[in-house]
């Protein structure tokens, strides 16, 4: 017998601090805040860089994984009361990540640099996060692929916060080491690809396999090709790190190692994009949700920035905008994603902690019933529109009209985030039956799993 | 394991000889798969587009074909007999059976629990459990304990204990049912053509 999953006790939590977090991101957009305004390596992009990487995606992604991990190898999570001390570490090796950019910006005193400090606690509640996980899909080795997947963006991580904190102990002046110097000078590519394409695209892609095919009653693909996803997504990330930082000691150019990395990646990504494809057409529910529908438009977004990229490559002028890249990636297939299905996790997880108890004692709404579909679509198309067209605004170079779409960009994901505080608050519910919820509702930032 | 095919003189049926016993207890026949509840093999071949019915004998299966091609149909029947037996699934559910075990009663005890277990339903589906097919079997036991084995639609759902609490609860709920046992069974995994048509209707599933 296959025990069940519980519900987290903290992922709630991790999705509130993300989102609070992706505010202040469009927020410093908006402001015209770091990149376009600034270069792309100012402490200003940083500061926005790292808000939305960390404060955004990596919480976000987290939380997940701490609900959604033991779901795909049917096991429970290894320590339900780990995350809360992990996600303090992040919030405050954040807050020190960015006065140490500050400092480095001069809006700040620079003495002594937080950084080094940040490094600590950042990469502390990094491994309390890896530890928990790590222990929770150990013993159910051999893997299914969509954990296998996981497990490769979770060995991203740590390779990223590895190299995020001898960044952080240079630009901290607190390393005289050659090698570490020599990381910390020429690196950051390989901080991003790791970052970007092995932790959170990797990861989301393994979940995506899973949650797509549940969600839509589509079969699982268990063939060759996500294997090979897999394999050439490996493959590439090992030559990226392996082979670039050999580059790097040895005084030689990234250029060999990205490009290769970067062959090897689009590979697998059109072999995930292929499966992705025939998710879709062999569903069986044929009315799909919106957070499915959502992220068709996410991984539009996915294929755009691959193709923008190819483009900008082929015309030798990546370095350039690689910015452009990076904001699609992050704004358009990360991000996108990641609303489109909080808006379905945010509904279930409710619905669990609410009406789980009660199911066979009393009517159950559905999870549906939980949501206003007609709503929320309105704020997911202005998201998608504004992200679509501040990428153009980056392509043409309108720093003023990026700075228009960027709050239109935070007007939609406000509407989003209200609509996840309803579902929260069992407001439609309430709604739909014409008088209160008949369950108590839940607290808006955390989880209260029953005894079962 | 080899699966031997035997022509009949009737071109619709095509006779599948797996090389293990299939259904000991003489010959059995559906003619769709509402018929086939009890087989969860049958269930499965019913899932291909153009099988009619579907015989069990001793050591055999024959399939009768409404449309199309043997050529085309062949493989991906043999496919899933194969990878049924691989499995190790059963090829017929056990029999229900009720308080006293008397005929005619039987049915009707069982019906009665699983109306009740229809105020169970999936969260995610947002359809009842007995109609989405994930109870696989009611057995009542002579003095009115009750085993209910169930699946769900994904291992690892987090709704799983809450179902299975919720289908304790309802079968506990209906009169003459003294102890209840849930089981829960991945063997055979969940599929949608598990549902019933009202269920597939519900989700446009066609």
């Amino acid at each position: 017998m296959m025990p069940g999953v519980t519900l987290s006790r903290w992922t709630m939590s991790y999705f509130f601090a993300a989102l609070s977090a992706l505010i202040a991101g469009e927020v410093l957009m908006l402001a015209g805040f770091g990149y376009p305004a600034a270069s792309l390596r100012a402490p200003e992009t940083l500061v926005l860089v790292h808000v939305i990487a960390i404060g955004w995606l990596s919480l976000l992604m987290c939380g997940a994984l701490f609900q959604f991990a033991p779901v795909l190898i049917a096991r429970r999570l290894y320590s339900d009361t780990l995350p809360l001390p992990a996600l303090l570490l992040l919030i405050a090796g954040l807050g020190l990540l960015l006065s140490g950019f500050l400092q480095l910006s001069g809006r700040l005193p620079d003495l002594p640099s937080l950084l080094p400090a940040a490094g600590i606690v950042l990469s502390a509640g990094f491994m309390l996060v890896l530890w928990n996980l790590g222990c929770t899909l150990w013993p159910a080795r051999p893997l299914p692929l969509p954990a296998r997947f996981v497990t490769t963006g979770l060995i991203s991580l740590a390779l990223t916060v590895a190299l995020g904190v001898i960044f952080a102990l240079a630009l901290g002046q607190q390393t005289n080491s050659e090698p570490m110097l020599a990381i910390a000078g020429a690196a950051l590519p390989l901080h991003a690809a790791v970052g970007i394409g092995g932790w959170l695209t990797l990861t989301a892609i393994g979940v995506s396999y899973r949650l797509l095919a549940m969600f839509m009653l589509a079969p699982e693909l268990e063939g060759t090709r996500p294997k090979l996803v897999l394999a050439l997504a490996g493959a590439a990330l090992t030559i990226v790190v392996a082979a670039g930082l050999g580059a790097i000691l040895n005084g030689a150019s990234l250029s060999i190692p990205l490009f290769a990395g970067s062959i090897l990646g689009l590979a697998s990504l059109a072999l995930y994009g292929a499966d992705i494809l025939h998710l879709y057409r062999a569903r069986k529910r044929r009315t799909i949700e919106l957070n499915s529908r959502m992220a068709i438009h996410a991984l539009a977004s996915f294929a755009a920035a691959i193709g923008l990229a190819s483009g900008l490559a082929i015309l030798g002028r990546l370095e350039d905008g690689i910015g452009v890249v990076v904001f699609v990636l992050v704004f358009g297939w990360l991000s996108g994603l990641g609303l489109a299905k909080l808006y379905k996790i945010v509904a279930f997880l409710t619905w669990l902690e609410c009406y789980g108890p009660v199911l066979g004692k009393m009517a159950a709404p559905r999870v549906q019933d939980l949501v206003v579909e007609t709503r929320a679509r309105k704020w997911f198309r202005v998201y998608f529109l504004s992200v679509w067209s501040g990428t153009l605004t980056l392509l043409i170079g309108l720093p003023t009209a990026f700075r228009v779409t960027a709050a239109l960009m935070l007007i939609a994901t406000i509407g989003i985030v209200s609509e996840l505080v309803r579902i929260r608050l069992l407001s439609d519910v309430a709604a739909r039956s014409g008088g209160p919820a008949a369950v108590p509702r839940p607290h808006l930032l955390f989880s209260r799993p029953s005894s079962i | 394991m080899f699966i031997q095919t035997e022509p009949m003189p009737d071109v619709s049926k095509l006779k599948f000889i797996p090389g293990r016993e299939v259904y000991v207890s003489g010959t059995i026949e559906f003619a769709n798969r509402d018929e086939a509840t009890a087989s969860p093999l049958a269930q499965r071949l019913f899932g291909f587009p153009g099988v009619a019915a579907i015989a069990f004998g001793y050591d055999y299966i024959i399939i009768t074909k409404a449309v199309g091609d043997w050529q085309h149909l062949k493989p991906a029947l043999l496919g899933t007999i194969m990878e049924h037996f691989m499995s190790n699934a059963p090829v017929m559910r056990a029999a229900r059976r009720t308080p006293g075990g008397e005929d005619g009663k039987t049915d009707a005890f069982v019906d009665e629990i699983m109306t009740s277990l229809r105020e169970v339903i999936d969260p995610e589906l947002g359809y009842n459990i007995v109609d989405l097919g994930l109870i696989y079997e009611v057995v009542v036991g002579a003095d009115g304990a009750t085993t209910v084995a169930m699946t769900t639609t994904t291992p690892g759902c987090p709704a799983t204990n809450y179902l299975k609490q919720g289908v304790q609860d309802r079968a506990g709920a209906v009169e003459g049912v003294k102890r209840v046992q849930v089981e829960l069974t991945y063997e055979p995994r969940w599929e949608p053509e598990m549902m019933s048509p009202g269920a597939k209707q519900h989700l446009g599933i066609y």
